[in-house]
């Protein structure tokens, strides 16, 4: 199919969203096509979680479009295409009574029938997350046992078993050590590289993932879409911007 | 020991005991989960303006109570889930609301006496025949839609945001929860009384939690203990002419208690 014909996992235009007359997002239009690997980037406050949760149809814009596969946000039902991983996903509440599979498990939820227990199908791509996100062996632990970087990749094994075609992460690396986060970002290459998952990710702390990335977009109200995000990291000006502390941690990917 | 099954009143209130113990527990689960654990207390004082009415205007108190407490069950989400209000205000508002409504209905119509207290605290004496039909018919309908809907639930209690974007009815699945609810706590309040069913919804799951297992289990720990507090609170009831609402939540207070210090880190 010619590239011009593609049709986007997110088509947005001309997106505005105010609260009490504040303006948190400016005429944004962007496309996210399938495979990429985009991060997203901006001050707290800045409006990228927001632009997130447009995009998750959690938040309406106040005008403006978004289109999740060439349909309109109100018409779109095929939400287990798209996985999302929020914020807070490694600061799960300890006394959940929540064991790894009945994490994961949930991602199978909205395909799974009225009163209908696990079938082939569902238990084979919960295992085929656990596996994914090395926490087969975690299985049965209670997830409030865990430690920051564990829990973090049962919160995208979850998003996984749903087979989903984008994965949305949304600052997953909060209470999240250094360590973990490393290994983190070469999971997150590797899902886009060898599963074909187009990822967008949502981060403050673009240093760590630029060497992966694909495309960058910088939101502070407004957007500037960078399509190489390297060139932008070194820009001293958009660092100064859009107040991001841009101190550059590599992660070589093919390290190993 | 089993010479009080010899009694039709105690056979029917155990069946009645027996049902709403399934109920309160499997509900109280979900509702202890998604930090809801005062709406309890709220519908059952709620479902008390329900039973106002039908002791005063001759209606079956049941059946008025099951009305009451649905339509504010929809009110409270209703204020939640459309004003910037806070959750625990809204139900606060309510509960109190509702208790100075129900006791003006029955001081005006004179029907402040035993049959209230038994509303009030639970009678294992006052349940009828019909009291069991209804309560058996509108808890298999309660318990059906509950475990129909429960990974939905459990996934909502989890993170109602993640289920939205899963594509789950988070909207309409928080209105039948509380719906549930309400219908539930209505059915519980000839037996357990409204003033204490909160508790039977609430503790046995807050109980089920100190053991740290997963969800299956924890809902299974938290039957039990429902099911043996309200066992026990009723032969309690029965031996010591007491009012079967507060034998049973004592009951299952010892069992929180017991949970609790065994399971002490």
């Amino acid at each position: 199919m010619p590239v011009n014909f593609r049709v986007p996992i997110f088509d947005v235009k001309n997106l505005n969203f105010s609260v009490r007359g504040q303006s948190i997002l400016s005429n944004i239009s962007l496309e996210i096509f399938n495979g990429e690997y985009i991060a997203i980037i901006g001050p707290n406050g800045g409006g990228k979680t927001t632009l997130a949760r447009m995009l998750l149809g959690l938040e309406k814009p106040t005008s403006g479009t978004v289109r999740i596969f060439g349909k309109k946000l109100g018409d779109f039902k095929l939400w287990d295409k798209i996985g999302f991983v929020p914020q807070r996903a490694s600061l799960v509440d300890a006394n959940f009574p929540a064991t790894v599979l009945d994490i994961v498990n949930m991602g199978r939820t909205s395909k799974r029938g009225i009163f209908s227990s696990m079938s082939k199908e569902d238990k084979d791509a919960v295992q085929d997350a656990m596996m994914k996100m090395d926490i087969l062996d975690l299985k049965n632990k209670m997830v409030g046992t865990l430690s920051g970087g564990q829990r973090q990749r049962v919160m995208i094994a979850r998003a996984l078993a749903s087979k989903p075609e984008i994965l949305i992460l949304d600052e997953p690396n909060t209470g999240v050590d250094m360590l973990s986060q490393k290994n983190f970002y070469t999971l997150l290459a590797k899902l886009n590289t060898d599963e074909k998952i187009t990822i967008l990710f949502i981060t403050h702390d673009i240093g760590v993932i630029a060497d992966d990335i694909g495309r960058l977009f910088t939101i502070n109200q407004k957007a500037i879409i960078c399509n190489n995000p390297k060139e932008a990291l070194s820009c001293e000006e958009m660092s100064q911007l859009y107040g991001i502390d841009a101190h550059l941690i590599h992660n070589h990917k093919h390290e190993h | 020991m089993l010479e009080i099954f010899q009694y039709d009143f105690m056979q029917r209130a155990f069946l009645a005991g027996m049902i709403i113990a399934v109920l309160a527990s499997v509900s109280g689960t979900f509702i202890v989960l998604k930090r809801y654990s005062m709406i309890g207390e709220t519908l059952a004082h709620s479902a008390l303006v329900g039973v106002a009415v039908g002791l005063v205007g001759g209606y079956n108190p049941l059946w008025m109570a099951v009305i009451v407490a649905v339509t504010s069950a929809w009110l409270i989400e209703y204020l939640r889930s459309s004003f910037a209000l806070y959750s625990d205000a809204v139900l606060a508002i309510l509960l109190s609301g509702s208790l100075a409504v129900a006791v003006v209905i029955v001081s005006l119509g004179g029907a402040f006496n035993n049959s209230l207290f038994s509303y009030l605290f639970g009678s294992i004496l006052s349940v009828s025949s019909e009291d069991v039909i209804t309560i058996l018919i509108f808890g298999t309908v309660a318990l059906a839609l509950l475990l129909a809907f429960s990974k939905e639930l459990y996934f909502i209690a989890y993170d109602e945001e993640v289920a939205q974007t899963s594509g789950i009815k988070v909207k309409l699945l928080n209105y039948l929860l509380v719906t549930v609810v309400a219908i539930i706590i209505a059915l519980s309040i000839r037996v357990v009384g409204s003033l204490l069913i909160g508790a039977l919804m609430v503790i046995p799951t807050v109980a089920a939690l100190q053991y740290r297992v997963g969800f299956l289990q924890t809902t299974l720990i938290s039957l039990f203990f429902a099911l043996f507090s309200v066992a026990c609170g009723m032969m309690l009831s029965f031996y010591f002419s007491l009012p079967s609402g507060a034998t049973i939540v004592l009951s299952v207070l010892v069992l929180f208690i017991i949970s609790l210090v065994k399971n002490k880190e």
